[in-house]
């Protein structure tokens, strides 16, 4: 993307965005749900890759970012204008990220996977329990969900939000730092980069996003308990995206997450019974024949035109 | 006193099992930075492995223990060949055998676990294998768990021993402490790779076996077993085998008495209180040097 | 049943049926063949419910309606052809297959999800495109709570099944009671009901407790338990956890005069597993093939079909919507809205009984309590129901 400036790409983006809110009116209902879906993903994928795909940290809190903006939803329903909701269900994965971030991001590797990944679990759990003890009930009624086309355009704005930021945070100071973070931590410092707090700014700003994404989500589902909300298939399968697309890019979990959604549901539906394990083959075949990802791809493919 | 006793007991059971879970994982990750995430699906093979030969050969499980190591020994060096030889062959830093393995970790979590669902279907199975209790110490066990809980910790032991004694043992845990000098002291990493990661697999398998004995068993059941190994390697210290078997412990110790103390509800909360808590004062795990 | 062979051979059969369902329709019939459209868990947690209770049932009905020529459209013979997905255990996926099936293929009907969560999902769909859901896996005053008029609850709900057990353990002169619940909208639901049953019955209740789901050990909590020496002991669990009780309880000794498990009691592996233990444990069951005729014939033919026997609580539920869903398209066709009234107005003919529904809610159904013995489990109450006298005292483990 070194070709274009960033006022090009926040503009491309604004503009593809554009053209699919007008997508409920084109669609079928199951096109809408399946675009939905990538939706869902590409805004999960760029925001983990914001921060993880730089500073080479790996985080398994989105399951806990996402779960939490959908109890928020779950619990604000009855009070909250829903526009409201989808608000704080982001800043509430920000907040927790950054009360989080100040005591856990000085782990690095697998530690650091494993606590973010317990810490979504705490929450789990601890939500479960205040529920279960407080309220009398693990499980919550939306009992006047918004329209899908609703669900949709905030989903869609969310996404492209989280595109805009990873694009700006990227051009910016932070963007620089986090990627010294990335390749060398010790250098960075000693290069007078605050490190401790580019990276709890940064993984702040990365949960805003699933934070409010699950908030939105979670209303399509009537029926929000703490297993499908913070589902940790959600929180794998958005690292397995960016990290097949190219966490150091933007395109790339992009572009990833398309394609991982409308294979999945292609698969599924030709293939009910064998779908998971062709998908699963796929993906070894995809790691040990293009492991560069998905943006490997696309440096090649514009590599050999800059040649020509 | 007895009372203590059960419970101290009912928690080294739990514990046991956990830390041969977690050894075979550790000892993938320490030598080769793999981070095995379908690890749990071997487990769940090792179990399926043990019921067939139950309920089709009618073969006692203890005895089929061996059967079933080595079968998962060799699928496991099998799996290394198609999958990790060419990314630890092909990788330029450490990190990025990380990232790709658990990528590769993912596909074979699906690919197997979703194999299991073809090849026997989403029923729970499950099968009867001395149930009957005898008392220890004023406390009642179940016989199976008494015999899970020897064959844990003996496979434990008997791996920190191989580990500790043989020359093999001697190569991996130079390796794990320097990748470069133990090569250039003439340690055979295309032999020793496999070997180690079909270890890892075998110990997968008897656990799998074991588990069987007590638990029902699922497709989809080895998952929770690969996060809770995580957390106890992750507890011990990463690349340590004994601070995997302590850490199992510790783990089934705080299950049981936190259960007990405050209520079964609380149960996870407490584990996952105590790994940040450990996390947060020994940022490398309580047995790392 | 527990060989693998035959197991195996169940599951391609289930894929030749899912996948040539349309060329299982013979080329003759004129009328295009009713489509029904379904998601349900093949893979992930919510399988081993689904694929004992639900899709076996499914596949096995359109089979014999197409056997039979066809399922009748007010008197027009029409072939049955499944539009069947697999969910993954996923709410996304379950929301967007049914938005599919509904809004795109446009299928005739549908058949429900297995699981509360996932038919609390499908419901405000089933509503907007006017698909009536007739659900046996679904339970819960919740679910009723949302009074939506195309949704119909086969279970008997959760304040049904504890009263007929608080009956029972009054009319055999019960005093005290132990509880332990899971924690999920089951066992909370269930334990309110219970609550209730057990104080308008005046059994004193000493001890409850909830626990986590995927508990490995309860030990300790049915020891303290045991000291306190319950007439009653009621476990209102999930399948893995049922086992798990029900061994642990043995292993300590633990033989109260009543010792109920609740979902997965009435699973054919928990006779299997445990074989002569499992005599006398009670919990949530309705059925056998001693009940009647009818049940001796669906048994026979589900045992037939797939080398396997069907469980004994919601597997007749979900045969008896089936049943319903025949019964009412013969009378009202494939138009959804006739349908919605026919069946929300008419009384059915069912493996279970008679069954007309309330509010969404199958109001006549009675609570029952079921208990295993010598290898069938035996309902014994309430008593118009029974196909056995009960033992209590339960007798000691074996």
């Amino acid at each position: 993307m070194s070709r274009f400036t960033l006022r090009d790409s926040i503009l491309a983006t604004l503009l593809a965005a554009l053209v699919l809110s007008a997508m409920p009116w084109l669609m079928s209902d199951f096109a809408l749900a399946l675009t939905l879906t990538c939706l869902m993903y590409a805004g999960l994928a760029v925001s983990w890759a914001m921060f993880c795909g730089a500073t080479n940290y790996l985080s398994l809190a989105t399951a806990a970012f996402f779960g939490m903006g959908a109890y928020v939803t779950a619990w604000g329903a009855e009070t909250l204008a829903y526009g409201l909701a989808v608000l704080l269900g982001g800043l509430a994965a920000a907040v927790f990220a950054a009360l989080v971030g100040a005591a856990v991001l000085h782990l690095r590797g697998a530690y650091f996977a494993v606590i973010t990944f317990g810490l979504g679990e705490l929450v789990r759990h601890g939500i479960t329990y205040y529920e279960k003890a407080y309220a009398g009930t693990v499980g919550r009624v939306i009992s006047d969900p918004p329209e899908t086309v609703t669900i949709y355009h905030t989903v869609l704005l969310l996404t492209a939000l989280a595109v805009v930021t990873a694009l700006a945070v990227r051009a910016s100071r932070l963007g620089l730092a986090l990627r010294g973070i990335g390749s060398d931590e010790e250098r960075a410092r000693t290069l007078g980069v605050d490190t401790r707090r580019a990276k709890v700014l940064a993984f702040s700003l990365s949960a805003f996003f699933p934070g409010a994404l699950g908030a939105a989500m979670a209303m399509r589902w009537t029926y929000i308990d703490p297993l499908s909300v913070f589902n940790p298939f959600i929180g794998f399968q958005t690292v397995l995206i960016a990290m097949v697309g190219g966490a150091h890019t933007i395109l790339g979990p992009i572009a990833s997450s398309v394609l991982f959604s409308l294979l999945t549901e292609y698969l599924r539906l030709q293939f009910p019974y064998l779908f998971l394990v062709i998908l699963g083959l796929l993906l070894i075949l995809l790691v040990l024949y293009l492991p560069g990802g998905l943006a490997s791809l696309l440096d090649r493919w514009r590599w050999g035109k800059s040649r020509a | 006193m007895a009372f203590w006793f059960e419970l101290v007991a009912t928690g080294l059971i739990t514990g046991g099992i956990y830390a041969l879970v977690a050894l075979g994982l550790n000892l993938q990750y320490g030598l080769m930075r793999i981070m095995n995430i379908s690890h749990g699906e071997f487990l769940m093979l090792g179990a399926y492995l043990t019921w067939l030969g139950h309920t089709v050969l009618q073969v006692n499980p203890i005895l089929f223990l061996p059967v079933v190591a080595l079968a998962l020994f060799a699928l496991g060096v099998v799996v290394y060949w198609l999958c990790f030889r060419r990314i630890i062959r092909t990788a330029p830093a450490v990190e990025v055998i990380e990232a790709r393995s658990l990528l590769v970790g993912f596909g074979l979590l699906f690919l197997v676990q979703n194999a299991a669902y073809l090849a026997w279907g989403a029923d729970l199975r499950g099968y009867s294998f001395l149930t009957e209790a005898v008392d220890v110490g004023g406390a009642r066990f179940q016989v199976n768990r008494l015999v899970v809980f020897a064959f844990a910790v003996g496979a434990s032991l008997l791996l920190l021993a191989v580990l500790r004694w043989t020359l093999i043992g001697k190569a991996v845990r130079a390796m794990m402490q320097s990748p470069t000098g133990a090569q250039l002291v003439g340690i055979d990493t295309r032999f020793l790779h496999p070997v180690v990661f079909g270890l890892g697999l075998a110990m997968a398998g008897v656990a799998g076996a074991l588990l069987s004995m007590v638990y029902e068993i699922s497709p989809g059941m080895g998952e929770p077993y690969t996060v809770t190994a995580l957390i106890v390697i992750v507890l011990g210290g990463l690349g340590s085998a004994l601070g995997s078997l302590l850490g199992g412990f510790l783990l089934g110790l705080v299950e049981t008495f936190g259960m007990h103390y405050t209520s079964p509800s609380l149960k996870m909360l407490l584990s996952y209180a105590v790994l940040i808590g450990v996390l947060l004062a020994r940022p490398k795990g309580l047995f790392a040097r | 049943m527990s060989v693998p062979s035959l197991s195996r051979r169940a599951i391609l059969g289930a894929i030749a049926a899912a996948a040539f369902a349309p060329a299982i329709a013979p080329a003759f019939a004129q009328d295009a063949p009713v489509r029904i459209g379904y998601a349900i868990a093949r893979t992930g947690p919510w399988s081993a419910g689904a694929q004992v209770t639900q899709e076996p049932n499914y596949i096995m009905w359109a089979e014999q309606v197409n056997a039979r020529g066809g399922l009748s459209v007010k008197g027009k013979k029409r072939m049955v052809e499944l539009v069947a997905v697999d969910d993954r255990s996923d709410m996304e996926t379950v929301v967007r297959s049914y938005e599919r099936l509904m809004g795109s293929d446009k299928v005739d009907l549908i058949l429900p999800p297995w699981g509360t969560g996932a038919n609390f999902a499908v419901m405000p769909l089933a509503q907007k495109h006017g698909y009536p859901m007739l659900s046996p896996t679904a339970t819960g005053r919740k679910l009723l709570g949302m009074k939506n008029p195309y949704f119909f609850a086969l279970l008997q709900q959760p304040d049904r099944m504890m009263d007929a057990l608080a009956e029972f353990l009054a009319a055999r002169g019960a005093k005290t009671a132990a509880v332990i619940y899971v924690d999920e909208l089951f066992g909370l639901e269930q334990f309110a009901g219970l609550e209730a049953s057990l104080k308008q019955k005046n059994i004193q209740l000493v001890e409850k407790k909830s626990y986590p789901i995927g508990v490995k050990d309860l030990q300790p909590v049915l020891n303290d338990i045991k000291s306190k020496n319950p007439d009653a002991f009621i476990a209102l669990s999930y399948p893995p956890d049922t086992f798990l009780i029900t061994g642990q309880s043995r292993a300590i000794g633990f033989n109260p005069k009543l010792f109920y498990t609740a979902v997965g009691t009435a699973f054919p592996v928990y006779r299997d597993k445990f074989g002569p233990v499992a005599e006398g444990v009670m919990g949530l069951g309705t059925w056998n093939p001693k009940s009647s005729a009818a049940t001796k014939a669906y048994f026979d033919a589900h045992v037939a079909r797939w080398k396997k026997e069907p469980d004994r609580w919601a597997s007749a539920h979900a045969w008896a919507g089936l049943q319903i869903l025949e019964q009412a398209v013969a009378k009202a066709g494939v138009d959804r809205k006739a349908l919605r009234d026919t069946i929300a107005n008419s009384e059915f003919d069912t493996i279970i009984g008679k069954i007309r529904f309330r509010n969404g809610e199958n109001i006549s159904t009675p609570g029952a309590v079921s208990q295993w013995q010598s290898g069938e489990f035996e309902v014994v109450w309430p008593p118009q129901n029974a196909t056995g006298p009960a033992y209590y005292p339960k007798p000691a483990w074996k």
